[in-house]
């Protein structure tokens, strides 16, 4: 539909004698567009505010700090499932299930560290978004730090190493060559 | 001469860049270590699926070497290895307990009945085999979370003291039967067994003696 009514509009001739009729045709098209247009812009308001709020619709909380604990949480847990989703926008059914132990946790005034440790003893580390250091971890942080240093002891090294007698000694060969020349 | 070493830097971090990705292509993302693995059961409290009234508790897979079988009639994987785990228990007796869980039936909501999911699990049964001794049901779906159930089908070899001594995500069939889950099962029923021999050779010895005796009488 789209496409079609943006094909009539580049094809109406402007300067020819059905132009008349062509402009009536394309200001008619213009508007079907707009209102096309403008139906997809609410379609889409609609449809991208809906799954942020289902996440939260089922569940009610005591307290603000309590919504935006609960916030946190389902934005820092990742669903064991699918893999590269936090536990709020999975929609698989474990996502779902700890999203309901979160909250049922939270009921029970349980605090995050508390949910975050819950949910680590059961899926590992893996669940958290936010890896502990550990000795196979450390690296994640090490590792850029010491790069850095070693390139920077590299440079600094490469720099001192120019040897000043060599290079006095092969100007003054230079020299002597030059002089040579000279004569 | 003496830059030679320096020279072989790069190549040597390549090298090791080399076989990091290399390594990485037969690396599984999916595999997690398990945070079960030589622990008892977490508690639990949960009806049989056939028969609501019996209950079940984490002792009662004590003192017999289960496989534990997580599985739904929704799950595709778990029909198809459904006929295998079958023929494990009618051929070599595996002793297989069920914890069934309903995908439909969501907690906030509740809509589906237990009867509908009874029927459910027996059409399906009926088509691939019954590989269960029994069917426990996670009404809530709260064990499968405190076991670090990711999905359906997955497994938990039981050992006769009720502890946990291997998770394996995915289904079981003959390959993996017979390279991971069979020997570590076969060895469980074997040191579970290994008393109840040793007092049969007992009984044994008593029963010759006195049959024994029994002759030298006649």
């Amino acid at each position: 539909m789209l496409a079609t009514d943006l094909m009539h509009c580049r094809n109406v001739p402007h300067n020819s004698i059905i132009a008349i009729e062509g402009n009536k045709k394309s200001a008619v098209n213009k508007a079907r567009f707009k209102a096309v247009l403008l139906n997809l812009l609410v379609l889409m308001v609609v449809l991208s505010s809906f799954p942020a709020n289902a996440a939260e619709d089922k569940f009610s909380f005591d307290t603000p700090a309590q919504r935006e604990s609960f916030l946190t949480l389902t934005a820092e847990l990742r669903c064991p499932m699918c893999q590269n989703q936090n536990i709020a926008d999975s929609d698989a059914m474990i996502a779902h299930d700890m999203r309901r132990k979160v909250y049922a946790l939270l009921k029970q005034g349980k605090t995050e560290q508390e949910i975050i440790d819950f949910m680590k003893s059961r899926y590992g580390d893996f669940v958290h978004y936010q890896p502990p250091v550990t000795a196979a971890t450390l690296w994640l942080w090490a590792g850029p730090v010491l790069f850095i240093f070693i390139a920077l002891l590299v440079v600094v090294k490469r720099k001192s190493v120019a040897p000043p007698e060599d290079m006095a000694a092969k100007l003054a060969k230079a020299d002597e060559m030059l002089e040579r020349e000279k004569e | 001469m003496k830059k030679a070493p320096l020279v072989a830097i790069p190549l040597v971090l390549f090298s090791l860049l080399v076989i990091f990705l290399f390594k990485g292509l037969f690396s599984d993302p999916r595999e997690l270590d398990s945070q079960v693995q030589d622990k008892t059961l977490p508690a639990f409290s949960l009806p049989d699926l056939m028969q609501p009234d019996v209950t079940y508790t984490p002792d009662d897979l004590k003192g017999k070497v289960t496989i534990l079988n997580i599985w739904g009639v929704w799950c595709v994987t778990c029909a198809v290895e459904m006929p295998y785990l079958t023929q494990l228990k009618n051929e070599q007796n595996v002793h297989i307990v069920g914890l069934y869980f309903d995908q439909d039936l969501d907690p906030d909501f509740g809509t589906k009945t237990l009867s509908r999911v009874q029927q459910e699990v027996t059409d399906m049964l009926s088509r691939y085999g019954n590989p269960y001794a029994y069917n426990i049901f996670d009404v809530y779906r709260d064990t499968s979370l405190d076991l670090g159930v990711t999905g359906a089908p997955e497994h938990f070899v039981i050992d006769a003291e009720g502890i946990i001594r291997m998770h394996h995500i995915g289904d079981i069939n003959e390959r993996v039967w017979n390279s991971k889950v069979g020997p570590l099962y076969k060895k469980l029923v074997a040191e579970a067994s290994g008393n109840d021999v040793k007092e049969r050779k007992v009984d044994v010895e008593a029963v010759m003696s006195s049959n024994i005796n029994a002759q030298e009488g006649e």
